[in-house]
């Protein structure tokens, strides 16, 4: 019999009854496996010294009430998305999310750097994670205030998800093989921001991070951006509710996930288009090719900037319900997004698909 | 909602079910329960805000959740250690010898150290295991098959323990 692998061993440090019969025996004949053991059972326990900390006692009823009365939300970008915790899954699957969500994070970061807008159309500009970050850190410079809060909610059905948002949930024609039919309704009513910029608070943020401040533009303080966004329905494809036994992985993710929501709005006081724009463009961490993709959009009242990770995705465009939209990905099956606008209502079919898979749901969705 | 009402107990009930084990798995990677009840309840409010807490996943949802934000707020913070583990080690072990106590702050800020450059799941294998989760519980909340733990584990404890050497040799 061949040696017990390393894996056996440590767990039957863990647990001596969990031990294969077989194993068990092998163990006892065996000196090399003994001498294996004994390492590796003292590897367990010198670790579990190391890790150890002084017993804790938590005060279950108390933190309950701080989360409680926590505030509900402080979306930085207008609402969050079912994505997946941090963690070391596959890169395929972390891809698939991270392009869901830069997709549909683009309703709402789009208000950030548009003014008097209304889009009609969609571009791609592509985006860097260092630009994500300084782009939220855009709280650092003024005041948001949510008049009415963005609250994403998972819903009981479409009739749930038209009564929240007002918006009829889109009707799928047919799904590619391998996308479960398992649909979980999601829904957002509207949700508008009031952002005020505050010279003194930039002026602080420039000074906690050391990086140089760019020159508000006269009549900046005190300026204010208001951004409406949504209402949205979603609709989530696979069985996101159900953590099968050992594959959470899989039973956690969206296959396929279809959004339909009122293009965002944008107003603002005191400022230009032009200004806010050069202005947000000139913050620290913003990259010169972000910069140069959204100056070269030639209409920025009617354009809505679709977020593309540039180390993740390639976009082209492509003609869907009539009009011109982008797709992202690829046709390998690790994700794809198709975006287009259409009568002020900005849709959105993304997921682990391939592009065609994306395009033929796109153009069949009623 | 219709069914706004038996969402927040369930919520309730959950939280007060995994809240000790959840701060718990926190603490064990910061070694600072202040610190540790900070993340809890960030993960708990995360939960709340995207799932159902009736979802047959939610433990397992916020015991990944819980040893990945410490794990990042770990690595964000190393500098920040020495003097938070001392102040949590004091709080927790005023009775020991102060020599002897140094020398077990200075073994917990190293094996920190370390654990903040494993990889992410390695660190967070050892962390949950440690936490007393079960191998049933490690696999569904890292998302592997049971029969993978135990040699996800040793690698892990291997890692660990060519980290803490370098730490200490360097």
């Amino acid at each position: 019999m061949a040696h017990l692998a390393e894996g056996t061993l440590r767990r039957m440090v863990d647990d001596p009854d969990a031990r294969a019969a077989s194993d068990a025996r092998h163990l006892d004949d065996c000196a090399e496996c003994k001498e294996r053991f004994e390492a590796v059972a003292g590897d367990a326990r010198s670790i579990t010294s190391l890790l150890a900390v002084p017993e804790a006692r938590f005060d279950v009823g108390r933190a309950f009430e701080r989360v409680r009365t926590a505030p509900a939300a402080q979306p930085r970008f207008g609402f969050r998305l079912p994505v997946l915790p941090p963690t070391s899954r596959p890169m395929k699957l972390v891809l698939a999310a991270a392009v869901a969500a830069i997709a549909l994070l683009a309703v709402a970061l789009a208000g950030n750097y548009n003014l008097f807008y209304s889009p009609t159309t969609v571009t791609p500009v592509p985006v860097t994670v260092a630009d994500m970050q300084s782009l939220s850190d855009l709280s650092a410079y003024g005041d948001i205030t949510w008049t009415s809060q963005p609250q994403l909610q998972i819903v009981s059905g479409a009739a749930e998800a038209k009564s929240v948002s007002g918006l009829e949930p889109p009707v799928v024609g047919t799904l590619p093989a391998g996308v479960s039919s398992t649909v979980t309704y999601a829904a957002m009513p509207q949700a508008v921001a009031v952002f005020t910029f505050s010279a003194q608070k930039a002026a602080a943020a420039a000074a906690a991070t050391g990086k140089p401040l760019p020159r508000l533009p006269s009549g900046m303080d005190g300026a204010t951006l208001t951004v409406t966004v949504g209402p949205a329905v979603g609709e989530i494809f696979g069985n996101i509710k159900q953590g099968s036994s050992g594959d959470l992985s899989q039973a956690n993710l969206p296959q396929l996930v279809i959004g339909k929501s009122t293009a965002p709005t944008a107003t603002s006081t005191r400022v230009t288009v032009k200004q806010l724009e050069s202005y947000l463009l000139s913050l620290p961490g913003v990259s010169p090719q972000l910069a140069g993709a959204i100056k070269a959009i030639s209409d920025p009242s009617t354009t809505l900037p679709i977020p593309v990770p540039v180390q993740f995705a390639s976009s082209s465009t492509v003609h869907v319900q009539g009009v011109s939209g982008i797709a992202l990905g690829d046709n390998t099956g690790v994700g794809s997004a198709v975006i287009w606008v259409k009568h002020g209502v900005v849709y959105l079919v993304a997921g682990t698909i391939k592009q065609s898979d994306a395009i033929g749901i796109a153009n069949n969705l009623t | 909602m219709a069914s706004v009402r038996p969402e927040s107990e369930a919520f309730e009930s959950l939280f007060r079910a995994e809240y000790a084990r959840v701060a718990g798995i926190a603490n064990r990677v910061l070694a600072d329960p202040h610190e540790a009840e900070d993340v809890a309840q960030d993960v708990f409010i995360d939960f709340h805000r995207l799932h159902s807490a009736s979802a047959q996943y939610a433990p397992a949802w916020l015991h990944r959740a819980a040893a990945h934000a410490a794990l990042n707020r770990l690595r964000g913070a190393r500098r920040r250690r020495r003097r938070e583990i001392s102040q949590a080690a004091e709080e927790g072990e005023r009775t020991m010898d102060p020599q002897k106590q140094l020398e077990v702050n200075e073994d917990r800020r190293l094996v920190r150290q370390a654990l903040g450059r494993l990889a992410p799941k390695p660190a967070a294998v050892l962390v949950l295991r440690a936490s007393g989760l079960s191998y049933a519980e490690v696999a569904e909340a890292l998302g592997v098959g049971v029969g993978q733990v135990g040699t996800l584990l040793r690698r892990a404890e291997a890692a660990l323990r060519k980290e803490v050497t370098r730490g200490t040799s360097s």
